[in-house]
Formats: structure tokens, C-alpha cells, sequence
């Protein structure tokens, strides 16, 4: 496999996303697959003004640095959350997908993972603090 | 008492029990949808969670959700009020499996009613009359022995039937066939259960209903009697009223008495409606209702009890306050529901813009309602129920023709001119009208809407 010539078909799939304003472009040839996928951002009430600290977001949910996608984790399940140990802190760099925390609902665990590596932005609830549907819990830059 | 509940509905009947509760000095717990977030029954209650995104399959119907939201919040009760989960035997069960008081009936006494036949059944036993009709039909040549038995005309009814899917009326003997077919395919299709029952068909019957409480301790009183005849083509009520007009009294209290008797034999404990179709002096048992109803307010009206309350207080355990001899009906109230519906009863959506709603003397209001309220497609068409009181029937139609007129709702089409017609109409003042009357009034008022 010629790995400039990968890299060079990659780097212009990922404009191709890009510029297209597409979520997702898979490039596939004989044994060699690979998808990408751009995090596509949904504008979220004012109303509803969560996440609380507002660094680098917008009201309208649009991120300052366009370079870096932020993608937000939310909580699917009425629950506590709980971290995952060791406990992710803004800045934290994932070097691939973990789980960073989980809602407990009903005995329940509901694992919340990163979706891949990236850095931790933002921490937006506590350690044991109750958490309802659509509750933004994480943001996340994705690498 | 119980120290904090949790309402798992919206609308205006959140609202309803939310009052009830505070009154009660019982802290709430609201529960709502991603598009509810600016609601009035999240906005009145001390606590909120949200459940889950607008659809009701994923939210209000959202079992884990709600009760992971009752236990975080340190419930003790959960009020389902209407709909939803209300009528959910499953659900109270899990209610009761994680140490939380289901306000309403038992989870079996829920399940027994809830199933058509074994409700029914259950009825006879307590001989309470039901509409005279067959067992499940074997075949066309059993339709007819059966048809022939309690006479034409009769309706053939799908046994999982629902929506009126697998109903046909069959008014003489050539057309039994045919009907039992197309009934028999259209159940199967709809229910894959393409097994029959008959019925006798009532001709022009009216709909009325017996509310009932019941306590833990074997008390049962009924707080009379409304009508609910006045309905949209669905069968989905407009408006009602308490006590129903033009009923003679031997039938009345004979309505009572097998309610109360009903209630018993069910060992029933909450408030509950026992529903009847009466046809001249003859009143045959319907369906029983375990949970409030949207009409339950005009009772109150006239009777001077707060129903909800009362099914907080049996719920923790509390006897009946009131004994049989305590209620007696004082004046006619007349409940009109305003929808957000348009010509036709077809519902609509939009943004509430102008809202003003009446009030004054006789006039209450239960609503939800507010400027910028979003009506969304999701839920129920219900905005406002406007009652109003009177020392006589005429009294009432004439204070709930004047709140008509003081009702503003901007921004959706709504049924208040459809209300105000009905209460303009000489057949519904006279009293006693039958289920086609509304039907049959036609859609020249709703579309004038």
C-alpha cells in the first residue's frame, strides 16, 4: 500500500466532507476501508441553556475555533451520573474511544463513551449529581 | 399523607393535580418532554425532569425514565392522570415494585376492566345489566342463531377490537353474511384475531356515566351521574354535563345503585367512572374507567368535591371522608372542551398567540394554556376546559354561552364556535340528546371555527 498516495485520497475525502457539509464519506478499494465522519452540531434552544459555561460555544451552539469539532455528549436516561475512573477533567487528551462516564438509572449502567480520541473541553456535571434526558454531560473536541 | 408526588402527564390535568397536591402540602415532581420544557404544569411544580424527546412512546410513556425520575427525586406517589399510563395494570405494577403508591386502583383491578370481555363478564356476575348480545361467534350460521336471539339491529364487534376496526351494523337478517365477512377479514387484518362477538344495537342512545370513589376499607359512595352524549364522530366527548337532564328518577338512582354495586364487586378503590349507553328507560353497562376522567370536573361543580384530592387521600391510606348522605348534587354544570381542532374535528397545530380566557362568577377554567404556547402534533388536542355553574340547567348554558364569547384563543383554530353552537342548538337545550346529535349537527359550525 502506497501511504502517501492513502493519506493524499484521505486528506481529500475529508475536504470532500467538508466543504459538501456532509456527515460522512467512506472511501473503500479492494482491502482498504475507511470512513469519516464530521460531527454535525445541532443548534439547541436558548431556553434550554445548557451546557452552563459557554467558553468557546456560542448560544447557538456553533463552535468559536472551526478548526476543531466539539461535539456535545448528552445523557440518554433519567439517572446518577457517575465517572468512569480515572476521572476525565477538561483538557483530559483520549488517545482513542473510552468510556468517561455512566448514568445509573434504575441499576442500570448506561455507559456514556468519547465516540473516539480527542480532548476533553468541557465537564458539565458533578460526580453523583442526577442527570434527565438530553442533559449535556461532556463536551469533547474531536482529534 | 404522602410527602411528594410525582405527575406523570402534561397538560392541563398536570396542572389539575399539581393543585391538588400543594393543596394537600405535597411537594411535586413534574415530568415533560424536550418540546414541554416551557410548559405550565413544569413551570407550577417544585421539581422537573425530563424524559425523553416529543414523541409520547419515548417520553410520557417512557416507564424507565419516570420512574428513575420518581426515585431520584424521592417520591413516594405517582400520579398517572389521564391517558398515558393511567389505565396501565403494568405499570402500577412497577410502581408498586419500586416502593411507589400507583394513585388509582389496584394493577388488577386496572387489568380486569381494561379487557373488554372479563369486564363485562365480571359485570354480569355482579348483575349488572350489559348490552344483551353473544359469546364469540364460531361461524355465520352462529350469527345468526345469536342475532336472531336479541334481535335486529345488531353490531357485529371485533373481540381485540379498537377504533371501530372490525365493527359493521347489520340492520335485517340478508345483510348478516355479508357483514360477518368484511368484519371478520378487517379484524384479522387490523388485530390478526378475527374472532366476533354480537351486540344488540341501541338505537339512539345516550351516554351516561356514574363516577365512583372507593377507599381501602371497603367504602364506596358514587358522587352521581353526567352526560356525556354530545361527541365528535370518534366518539371522543365535547361537552358534558352533571346532573344529566331529562333522566326520570327511578332511572337515575337505579344508575347509582348498580355503580356502587359495580364498584364493590371489583372491590374498586380510587375514583372511577362506570359508562352506560341508555336507550329509553333501559341502561346497559359500557366500560368502567379506572382512572380520572377529562370531565370530571363538572361533579366536582355540582357536588362540591374535589375528586383528586380525594384520590391522593385513598391512595395513603385514608378513609372517605364523605358518606353517601353527605353528597347531594346542588345547581347543573355544563363542561365544554376547546380543542385545537379545526373544521371537522381534524387537529391543528401552531403557536398561541392571544389568550384570554374567561372567569368570574360560575366560571372555572382548567387549562394549560398561555401566549407562545407551541400546540404540537404530538399529544392530545386538549386546551382549555371551560365549566360553568348554575342554579338550573338554563342558568348554565346561558354563563357558558357568555364564557364562549369571552374566550380568545389566537393563532390556532380552535372548537369554541363548535361549543357555542351546541349550547345555541334547541335539541341539546332541551335536553337529552343522543350520541348522533353532534354528528349530526354537522360540520356548518366547525367550519365556521
Amino acid at each position: 500500500m502506497d501511504w502517501d498516495e492513502t493519506l493524499a485520497r484521505v486528506r481529500s475525502a475529508a475536504e470532500l466532507c467538508a466543504q459538501g457539509n456532509l456527515a460522512c464519506v467512506r472511501i473503500e478499494d479492494g482491502s482498504f476501508a475507511v470512513t469519516l465522519r464530521r460531527t454535525v452540531r445541532e443548534a439547541r434552544p436558548a431556553a434550554v441553556a445548557q451546557p452552563t459555561s459557554t467558553d468557546g460555544i456560542r448560544q447557538n451552539g456553533a463552535v468559536d475555533h472551526p478548526e476543531m469539532a466539539r461535539s456535545l455528549l448528552r445523557a440518554e436516561f433519567v439517572g446518577i451520573v457517575h465517572f468512569a475512573r480515572p476521572a476525565v477533567v477538561p483538557g483530559t487528551v483520549l488517545s482513542e474511544d473510552r468510556e468517561l462516564a455512566y448514568v445509573e438509572s434504575l441499576g442500570i449502567r448506561n455507559p456514556i463513551h468519547s465516540g473516539g480520541p480527542g480532548r476533553v473541553a468541557e465537564v458539565f456535571v458533578a460526580e453523583g449529581q442526577p442527570v434527565d434526558f438530553g442533559q449535556t454531560l461532556f463536551s469533547i473536541e474531536n482529534a | 399523607m404522602f410527602k411528594k408526588v410525582l405527575i406523570a402527564n402534561r397538560g392541563e390535568i398536570a396542572v389539575r393535580v399539581n393543585r391538588a397536591a400543594h393543596e394537600l402540602g405535597i411537594a411535586t415532581v413534574a415530568i415533560f418532554s424536550e418540546p414541554d420544557r416551557a410548559s405550565l404544569h413544569v413551570r407550577n411544580a417544585d421539581e422537573s425532569f425530563c424524559v425523553g424527546p416529543g414523541a409520547a412512546a419515548r417520553s410520557y410513556l417512557n416507564i424507565p425514565n419516570i420512574i428513575s425520575a420518581a426515585l431520584i427525586s424521592g417520591a413516594d406517589a405517582v400520579h398517572p392522570g389521564y391517558g398515558f399510563l393511567a389505565e396501565n395494570a403494568r405499570f402500577a405494577e412497577i410502581c408498586a415494585d419500586h416502593g411507589l403508591c400507583f394513585v388509582g386502583p389496584a394493577p388488577e383491578t386496572i387489568a380486569q376492566m381494561g379487557d373488554k370481555a372479563t369486564a363485562k363478564a365480571i359485570m354480569r356476575d355482579a348483575k349488572v345489566p350489559t348490552t344483551p348480545g353473544s359469546d364469540i361467534l364460531a361461524s355465520v350460521s352462529d350469527a345468526f342463531v345469536a342475532a336472531r336471539a336479541v334481535g335486529y339491529p345488531v353490531m357485529l364487534k371485533a373481540t381485540a377490537g379498537g377504533g371501530g376496526k372490525g365493527m359493521r351494523a347489520v340492520n335485517v337478517p340478508d345483510d348478516l353474511e355479508s357483514a360477518f365477512m368484511v368484519a371478520q377479514a378487517e379484524a384479522e387484518a387490523n388485530f390478526k384475531d378475527g374472532r366476533l362477538y354480537l351486540e344488540k344495537l341501541l338505537e339512539q342512545p345516550r351516554h351516561i356515566e356514574v363516577q365512583v370513589l372507593g377507599d381501602t376499607f371497603g367504602n364506596v359512595v358514587h358522587v352521581g351521574e353526567r352526560d356525556c352524549s354530545v361527541q365528535k364522530p370518534s366518539h371522543q366527548k365535547l361537552v358534558e354535563e352533571a346532573p344529566a337532564p331529562v333522566l326520570g328518577d327511578a332511572l337515575r338512582t337505579k344508575l347509582h345503585r348498580i355503580a356502587v354495586a359495580a364498584a364493590r364487586a371489583v372491590g374498586y378503590r380510587s375514583a372511577g367512572t362506570l359508562e352506560f349507553l341508555v336507550s329509553g328507560d333501559d341502561a346497559f353497562f359500557m366500560e368502567m374507567n379506572t382512572r380520572i376522567q377529562v370531565e370530571h370536573s363538572v361533579t366536582e361543580m355540582v357536588y362540591g368535591v374535589d375528586l383528586v384530592r380525594e384520590q391522593l387521600r385513598i391512595a395513603a391510606g385514608e378513609k372517605l371522608e364523605l358518606a353517601q348522605r353527605d353528597l347531594v348534587a346542588r345547581g347543573h354544570a355544563i363542561e365544554c372542551r376547546i380543542n385545537a381542532e379545526g373544521a371537522d374535528f381534524t387537529p391543528a397545530a401552531g403557536t398561541l398567540g392571544d389568550v384570554a380566557l374567561p372567569g368570574g362568577f360560575g366560571v372555572r377554567v382548567d387549562s394549560h394554556a398561555y401566549a407562545g404556547l407551541v400546540v404540537s402534533p404530538f399529544y392530545d388536542a386538549l386546551l382549555a376546559k371551560i365549566i360553568a355553574h348554575g342554579r338550573t340547567r338554563d342558568e348554565a348554558i346561558e354563563r357558558m354561552s357568555a364564557a364562549l364569547a369571552d374566550t380568545h384563543l389566537g393563532g390556532v383554530k380552535t372548537t369554541v364556535a363548535t361549543c357555542a353552537a351546541v349550547m345555541r342548538d334547541e335539541r341539546f337545550r332541551a335536553g337529552g340528546v343522543a350520541i348522533d346529535f353532534l354528528p349530526a349537527l354537522g360540520t356548518a359550525a366547525a367550519a365556521s371555527a
